[in-house]
């Protein structure tokens, strides 16, 4: 069975934290490239259909709250499921991920397992309707 | 070093730069928004990246520093020096950390307390309002986990004294264990390579397998063994490390009282799950339903707060249902479903009633109006892009490497020559010498290409030399109590790294002697109609193959007449040159060897170094410094450097049947006389040249080499300039001009100070290259 790599891209000023979560999911199977900012994000989606985003809030250029709403806009209008990473647990960051359009709000820092286990359950069947 | 700690430190050093940069700025323009943002986007990352490990200090101190930038930020405070100040000196202490981590690959002893004083400084503006409780809830704080069965394989003694130690310092430990599944070294695993790089580790014990097989049974490629260890490393790292076996690994923190209560004998019962590898789909596994909601109640979220779903949002959160039921066992086909059937199915398999009514909208949904304008303003701010570009870092000894290999390649190229030669003289065929020449010539255009573009890969910005200045000027003006404003321009000029940072000690001395020096104090400035601030500029040039670097100030200038007068007290100049000497010619005087300006050595410059040091590491560089003075209304030091010092292009000469090599561009000419026109004046041997009389050295005597010129030859001599002044060198034969890269003198020969450097040629062939300066100092003594 040849099966295409499950495409991420990881989206995140701080290349430390970027390391982190890209060592993370390329051992554990996944293609993944960066981004390090919305911006970034965004022309890499225009280019490349990836199967999952992993995006953080605080960034500069472009924050992850409107890199999300562009990824869900008409520019971009990708239907692949979006984690949103970030330092803060402010009351009402997690809505506002979501009202952007992301699909789960994790606070960092998030363990190994529990990221590679939400990223694999979000692109388990890739039946991502185009 | 853990990659990934690799990763922060260099992140790290980056961030303080553009902090230290940034909040010197803000000091100057006070209510520039972006300029905050910057730099508190800056501490933001660091906080977010030092929680991946544990450096909780770290993690506190740069939480305080974000949260007092993101009240100016607020525009709640406005940033005073006194805060800016403490910003400052919480970064510094964060620096020091960092070093400290590099070596040891933890924060020193000391953090603790230096860091809760800057904490308390940094959270004095904020008074004790909201920010104070968001400490506690910094990532780093885990929870404490109930103390599991297998703590017993640590020796008890241990245990006790580590719950002790815990205890009075308040602090947690990280636990582990490992074991190594019995194939393991099937899969390539290495359990002890891995234990051997657990980070910061305190205690290790083996955990011995239930019951050892008989003899007879034992199978010598089975891991029967596990293993136990304490470390201080934090969660993100043991993460990392044990990434390919997170399912043979269990970690849990614990603190003084979770030991203590191990020990009093109340055990927790190991979980069922922690003991069995959870599969990651396996819906019974407790976090994988425990996501599995989280995901459905973020899509319910998302479905009640909109009032309007948008096609591609609803086909995205139906997707994130599917797999959340999925993973939960319950397969459905969403991807046609409205809205409300989306809901619908979402409370089902919550199997919950609606949730309460909805928040507000937060602003983020009224201002998402036009996402495309936001990106083409994005693209116009940033024209050259950094969007899309890919940057490498690389380490330097990495491009160093690089550039000998060139070298190596190019000298390996040029013994094509040699065996083009040998092909005709040797073996008598010109038609295999051509081609070895044709070959020649296009691997020495490849080469050629491959050199510039390795050189290329070197050059950095002089930024990289100017960056350190605004601090420097900064604290120092503070210091003297003078009020200087320091204007750097060009900083984008490129040169080779290492002219850059040979660049940066005479530059700095340069800086502190206008400050010192040249620029008054405000007062005396006023009282010499000038504006109070006094100015000093650094700026650089792209002057050809050379990069020009000045420094000026405003300052007081120098007295030609009073540094005369000193160079004449010290015995520098003759009385003759007191008279005649013009102003331009006694500025320079400074330059020269034992001559100081200030008449008394200051705290900051003069500390018996002067400026004939900054000389001397100029011209080693291949440069040349000036100055220019005028009194009252300051100085110009300029700096020529060559924009590369990776190739030097040297004259090959020989004398005693010995070759060396003199750089090209303190050559003048090469002259041929008989030897009856070699004069004597005094004890110096002299050629009159175009009616100038020009002093001749003996190049084998000042090197101590046995050689005397044939009494009927001509004389072959060079003439080389330096400082301006002309000197003839006496050698045997002239050479080729060669382009060699130098490496300096290094082991044993380091002390040689008459060669700057060695060479190798084409033929195998070691050219030791002269230095000028001090074999004319070797030649004068040898007078």
């Amino acid at each position: 069975m040849t099966e295409t790599p499950v495409k991420v891209l990881v989206v995140d000023d701080a290349a430390t934290v970027r390391l982190y979560h890209t060592s993370l999911l390329s051992e554990a199977g996944f293609a993944v490239e960066e981004a390090a900012n919305g911006l970034e994000a965004v022309e890499a989606a225009l280019t490349t259909a990836f199967d999952l985003f992993v995006v953080d809030v605080n960034m500069p250029k472009m924050n992850g709250y409107t890199c999300v709403e562009t990824l869900r806009s008409e520019t971009v209008g990708t239907p692949a499921p979006v984690l949103m990473i970030s330092t803060e647990d402010r009351p009402g960051d997690a809505e506002r991920a979501y009202a952007a359009g992301a699909n789960l709000y994790m606070v960092k820092p998030v363990s190994a397992e529990r990221l590679v286990r939400v990223a694999r359950m979000l692109t388990a069947g890739r039946g991502i309707p185009a | 070093m853990n990659p990934l700690l690799a990763q922060f430190l260099a992140e790290a050093a980056d961030l303080l730069t553009s902090v230290d940069e940034g909040l010197l700025q803000l000091e100057r323009d006070p209510g520039d928004p972006e300029l905050v943002n910057e730099v508190f986007r800056a501490a933001h990352t660091f906080k977010g990246s030092s929680g991946l490990f544990d450096f909780p200090e770290l993690t506190r101190l740069t939480h305080a520093a974000e949260d007092l930038l993101d009240a100016v930020r607020g525009g709640k405070l406005d940033l005073d020096s006194g805060m800016t100040d403490d910003l400052l000196a919480a970064f510094d202490l964060i620096r020091g950390w960092l070093a400290h981590v590099t070596q040891h690959e933890r924060l020193p002893a000391s953090a603790g307390a230096d860091a809760a004083i800057l904490i308390t400084k940094l959270r004095g503006p904020l008074g004790g309002d909201a920010t104070t409780p968001v400490v506690e809830k910094a990532p780093i704080v885990h929870v404490i986990a109930p103390p599991p069965e297998w703590l017993s394989h640590f020796e008890q003694e241990w245990l006790d004294a580590t719950a002790t130690w815990l205890t009075t310092t308040s602090s947690t430990l990280r636990f582990a264990r490992y074991l190594p599944d019995e194939g393991c070294f099937f899969r390539a695993e290495d359990p002890l390579h891995l234990i051997s790089q657990v980070p910061a580790l305190a205690r290790i014990a083996v955990v011995p397998p239930d019951e050892w097989p008989s003899p007879d049974d034992y199978d010598e490629y089975a891991c029967l063994i596990g293993f136990v260890l304490a470390t201080r490393a934090g969660h993100g790292e043991l993460d990392h490390l044990f990434r390919y076996v997170p399912d043979q690994v269990e970690v849990v923190e614990l603190d003084g009282d979770a030991l203590r209560r191990f020990l009093n004998g109340e055990v927790a019962p190991e979980p069922v799950e922690a003991a069995d590898a959870p599969v990651v789909d396996d819906p019974q596994d407790p976090a994988v339903v425990e996501d599995a909601y989280a995901i459905l109640a973020a899509a319910q979220t998302s479905l009640r707060d909109q009032q309007e779903v948008g096609g591609v949002r609803l086909a995205s959160i139906a997707h994130s249902i599917a797999s959340a039921a999925a993973a939960l066992g319950d397969i459905s086909e969403l991807s046609d479903l409205n809205a409300e059937q989306l809901t619908e199915t979402v409370n089902r398999l919550l199997g919950s009633t609606p949730a309460p009514p909805a928040a507000p909208p937060p602003p983020a949904l009224i201002e998402r109006s036009a996402p495309e304008e936001r990106i083409d303003r994005g693209r116009a701010d940033d024209p050259g892009g950094q969007v899309g570009t890919k940057i490498l870092k690389v380490d330097q000894e990495k491009v160093d490497h690089l550039m000998e290999l060139v070298g190596e390649l190019n000298v390996a190229k040029n013994g094509l020559t040699f065996l083009a030669d040998s092909a005709e003289e040797e073996f008598g065929s010109r038609v295999l010498s051509r081609r070895i020449k044709d070959q020649y010539s296009g691997l020495h255009r490849i080469a050629e290409e491959l050199q510039a573009a390795v050189m290329d890969v070197r050059m950095l910005p002089l930024s990289v030399a100017f960056s350190r200045f605004p601090r420097l000027v900064r604290d120092l003006s503070r210091r003297l109590g003078k009020n200087i404003e320091l204007v750097m321009e060009g900083e984008d000029t490129m040169a080779d790294k290492d002219v850059i940072e040979a660049l940066a000690d005479p530059l700095v001395h340069l800086v502190r002697n206008s400050l010192d020096h040249g620029i008054e104090l405000p007062d005396e400035r006023t009282a010499a109609g000038k504006p109070p601030q006094a100015r000093i500029t650094l700026s650089a040039v792209a002057d050809g193959d050379a990069v020009v670097v000045e420094i000026a100030d405003d300052g007081r200038g120098i007295d030609p007449v009073k540094v005369k007068r000193k160079a004449y007290e010290k015995g520098l100049i003759s009385e003759e040159e007191l008279e005649s000497m013009g102003d331009q010619e006694a500025v320079e005087l400074v330059f020269r060897a034992g001559f100081s300006t200030a008449d008394q050595v200051s705290d900051l410059s003069g500390r018996g170094v002067g400026m004939d040091a900054v000389r001397a590491s100029v011209e080693k560089l291949g440069g040349t410094v000036t100055m220019k003075s005028e009194l009252g209304t300051g100085s110009v030091t300029r700096l020529r450097l060559p924009l590369s010092m990776a190739v030097t292009q040297v004259m090959v000469v020989s004398v005693a049947g010995q070759r060396f090599g003199i750089p090209v561009d303190l050559v003048v000419e090469t002259v041929r006389v008989p030897g009856g026109e070699i004069g004597r004046v005094l004890h110096q041997d002299v050629v009159v040249l175009r009616g100038e009389v020009v002093p001749v050295i003996d190049l084998a005597a000042a090197l101590r080499m046995p050689w005397t010129p044939d009494e009927n030859d001509d004389r072959r001599i060079l003439i080389v300039s330096l400082h301006g002044q002309r000197v003839g060198l006496l050698v045997e034969q002239f050479h080729r001009e060669v382009d060699v890269i130098l490496k300096p003198m290094e082991g044993l020969l380091a002390y040689a100070d008459e060669f700057s450097g060695t060479a190798l040629l084409g033929d195998g062939l070691v050219l030791l290259v002269l230095n000028m300066k001090e074999v004319l100092g070797l030649a004068a003594r040898a007078a």
